[in-house]
């Protein structure tokens, strides 16, 4: 009979300085887990550690070990920081609500972006790398993979997934339903800041043909260029880059638009009125508003990139509700299999045992009463049949019955199996002695 | 009943076709907002109504008792539809155009309807010739093209306009605007050298069959036709036209061509 403990802290229980202290990398996590193994070798263990959680995922025997202080004792042992440095950002959870949790995390439901879709993969890897170690049993492979499964439900079938929440991400989902293909296309920054890298680097990903950057101080276009494999280009040159440029990201500190309506019909028709897209990132914006009026001109700034996240973000939070009916489907679902799991044996062997003694019983009665037809001794065996079935009616139906959200039923299984002894090796029938 | 009339059987059977193809279009709609669990069930009923609709021709066909195609309204307008949405089911396999399926399936279930309604009216008498039936393959086969042109010019619009609005969220269900003016130049393309094709045999048979009168709306609407394509043809040596004016373009060549192809049917064409 197993139980599921958890042992974690996250971003909303602990600062990073504590996070960090207590975050494993792959080679980490793996000392981590033989180590534990060795310490506890007939429990399974996963760790999940990313950088905004990291949570210990234990089964072991009801009443066995480790119990939660010698998990974290472990733990701050392997990590050499003081438990007491973290127990105070610690969260405990057991069976059903670890469960809930587990599968609440894997479908971003417990992230610090609602919705990201990464934390789903770092579920997968930190399952993998315990399945590979050994790590993982007949507790946890099952939960790990329902969680798994549970989290691609969410983002299938909810809107939790969808939409984009950075600015550098829906200003390339927009250049995407302009252009079909990037090889042939260049795109241009204007500004070597942080904003312009940030969104560099998402359309770097785009594989563009040509990446150039511009700026007023030469050395700050260069490094950022090189960082992305572009060019930097002359800052006073604008205009004949920005007829060459497809796409043309403005993020500088000016005051007035360097990029003016009559730059842009000069650029326009250089281009032969190819359609160009322009992000302007900047505050003041680098872009006149006019510009806009061309047709071969999408320009989208801040605000209307900004307002986009936000309907995201409004569209993910009204999708909670539906991700989270689907979350405690699969938890009520998950729990009736394990109690069906562990209940159904040990009540085949109580009733086995039972019915097994009472035959013996009746064995020794019907050897004594030997003038008895078959028909009564027919009765008999049935007497003895239903007197077992009966006693062990109510405590089989409390048994099933009873409310698994606050462990009790694995504490009356345990209790079943301590007071009827129906530990395997104890169910030796031709052992067994008259008593 | 001359076997070129449609039965009823037949119609029942194109009817079922055309609801087969609305009900796979509301389905379409239905899986771009996330259902994906629709698409089997889309793919289906396209399959299912255009299969229905080569049934009927092919019926069609065997009861006319001879295997010349293009000779009736009904297996001409059926046909088309029939070639016009087996063609976009090939374009969506094997380089989907996002969306198309809603400008082009609509107008396959149209033309099913007018060959259904055409289908029963009487019949314009010609002898069939080598000149008459490159002529109709020829216009019928660019009008397949400058409907397919007409359906991406549409679309173009539709999301060149929520993109200049910024109404249109970002992962927008239809294809790319650049893809769309590629489908619509390419389908033009195609299009234009059909329709050419097709207006220079129609001239032929003219000269040849002296009986036969054209009517003169019928030629000032094909040249139209002509002209308008051969401006977007030309977009590439006049880049103003591009983008959006193209999109227009090919829809004002698209609906004169509809026109054109609905005024055949009233316009005598004999002495």
């Amino acid at each position: 009979m197993q139980r599921l403990l958890l042992l974690g802290l996250n971003h909303t229980t602990a600062p990073l300085d504590v996070r960090e202290k207590l975050a494993f990398d792959a080679s980490s996590q793996k000392h981590a887990l033989e180590s534990m193994r060795g310490q506890f070798p007939q429990c399974e263990f996963v760790i999940l550690s990313t950088c905004n959680r990291v949570e210990f995922y234990a089964a072991r025997e009801v009443h066995g070990s480790p119990r939660t202080d010698e998990l974290l004792n472990a733990v701050a042992l392997l990590q050499d920081v003081p438990a007491e440095v973290v127990k105070p950002h610690l969260y405990e959870k057991t069976d059903r609500e670890a469960v809930t949790h587990l599968f609440h995390v894997a479908s971003s439901l417990d992230s610090m972006v609602l919705g990201e879709t990464q934390i789903l993969g770092q579920v997968r890897d930190a399952y993998d790398a315990a399945a590979a170690l050994g790590s993982t049993g007949v507790m946890l492979n099952p939960l790990f993979q329902r969680a798994i499964a549970v989290g691609k439900q969410v983002l299938r079938d909810t809107a939790l997934g969808e939409g984009r929440l950075s600015i550098a991400s829906v200003a390339v989902d927009y250049v995407r339903q302009i252009f079909d293909h990037f090889k042939d296309k260049t795109v241009l920054s204007v500004g070597a800041g942080e904003m312009a890298q940030l969104v560099l680097q998402h359309f770097a990903e785009l594989k563009p043909g040509r990446l150039l950057v511009a700026n007023r101080t030469k050395s700050r276009a260069e490094a950022l260029a090189q960082q992305f494999g572009g060019a930097a280009v002359d800052f006073h040159s604008l205009a004949d880059h920005v007829a060459a440029a497809d796409i043309v990201i403005t993020s500088t500190g000016a005051s007035e638009p360097i990029i003016t309506r009559s730059l842009m019909e000069t650029a326009l028709k250089a281009r032969r009125f190819k359609p160009i897209v322009m992000l302007d990132i900047a505050l003041p914006r680098d872009v006149e508003a006019l510009v806009s009026e061309f047709q071969a001109v999408y320009l989208y700034n801040i605000d209307d990139l900004q307002k986009v996240v936000q309907q995201t973000q409004t569209q993910r939070k009204s999708a909670i509700d539906a991700a989270t009916c689907i979350v405690l489907e699969h938890v009520d679902d998950f729990v009736a299999s394990l109690r069906a799991r562990e209940l159904g044996p040990a009540i085949e062997r109580l009733y086995a045992h039972h019915h097994h003694l009472a035959q013996e019983e009746l064995h020794r009665t019907l050897n004594k009463l030997g003038h008895l037809k078959e028909d009564e001794k027919a009765h008999v065996e049935e007497l003895a049949r239903r007197i077992i079935n009966k006693i062990l009616h109510d405590p089989i139906k409390t048994l099933r019955a009873a409310d698994s959200t606050h462990g009790l039923s694995a504490q009356y299984l345990h209790a079943l199996e301590k007071l009827f002894k129906l530990d395997d090796r104890n169910i030796n029938h031709e052992a067994r002695k008259d008593e | 009943m001359p076997p070129e009339i449609p039965t009823l059987p037949q119609l029942s059977i194109l009817a079922l076709a055309v609801v087969a193809l609305g009900i796979g279009i509301v389905l379409s709609v239905f899986r771009s907002r996330g259902n994906e669990k629709l698409r089997v069930p889309m793919k289906m009923l396209y399959y299912w109504g255009l299969s229905l609709a080569i049934v009927v021709v092919f019926w069609h066909t065997v009861r006319r008792g001879h295997w010349t195609p293009l000779e009736s309204n009904f297996d001409t307008l059926v046909s088309l539809g029939v070639i016009l949405g087996v063609f976009v089911m090939y374009l969506q396999k094997r380089r989907p155009v996002a969306g198309l399926d809603w400008f082009v399936m609509p107008m396959v279930m149209m033309l099913l309807l007018l060959g259904g309604v055409f289908g029963r009216t009487k019949l314009h008498a010609y002898l069939p010739t080598a000149w008459s039936v490159l002529h109709l393959v020829g216009v019928f086969g660019g009008a397949v093209a400058f409907a397919l042109a007409g359906a991406t010019g549409a679309m173009y619009l539709l999301s060149n306009q929520r993109l200049r609005n910024k109404t249109a969220l970002p992962g927008s269900k239809f294809a790319s605007l650049e893809r769309l003016e590629h489908v619509t130049y390419l389908s033009v393309t195609l299009g234009f050298g059909l329709l050419t094709l097709g207006a220079l045999m129609g001239f032929l048979w003219l000269l040849r069959d002296e009986t036969k009168v054209l009517p003169p709306g019928k030629i000032i609407l094909t040249g139209v036709i002509w002209v308008i394509y051969a401006i977007i043809l030309h977009t590439p040596i006049n880049p103003s036209f591009r983008g959006r004016k193209t999109a227009m373009l090919s829809i004002a060549g698209f609906i004169l061509m509809i026109a054109t192809v609905v005024a055949v049917q009233f316009v005598p064409s004999g002495k």
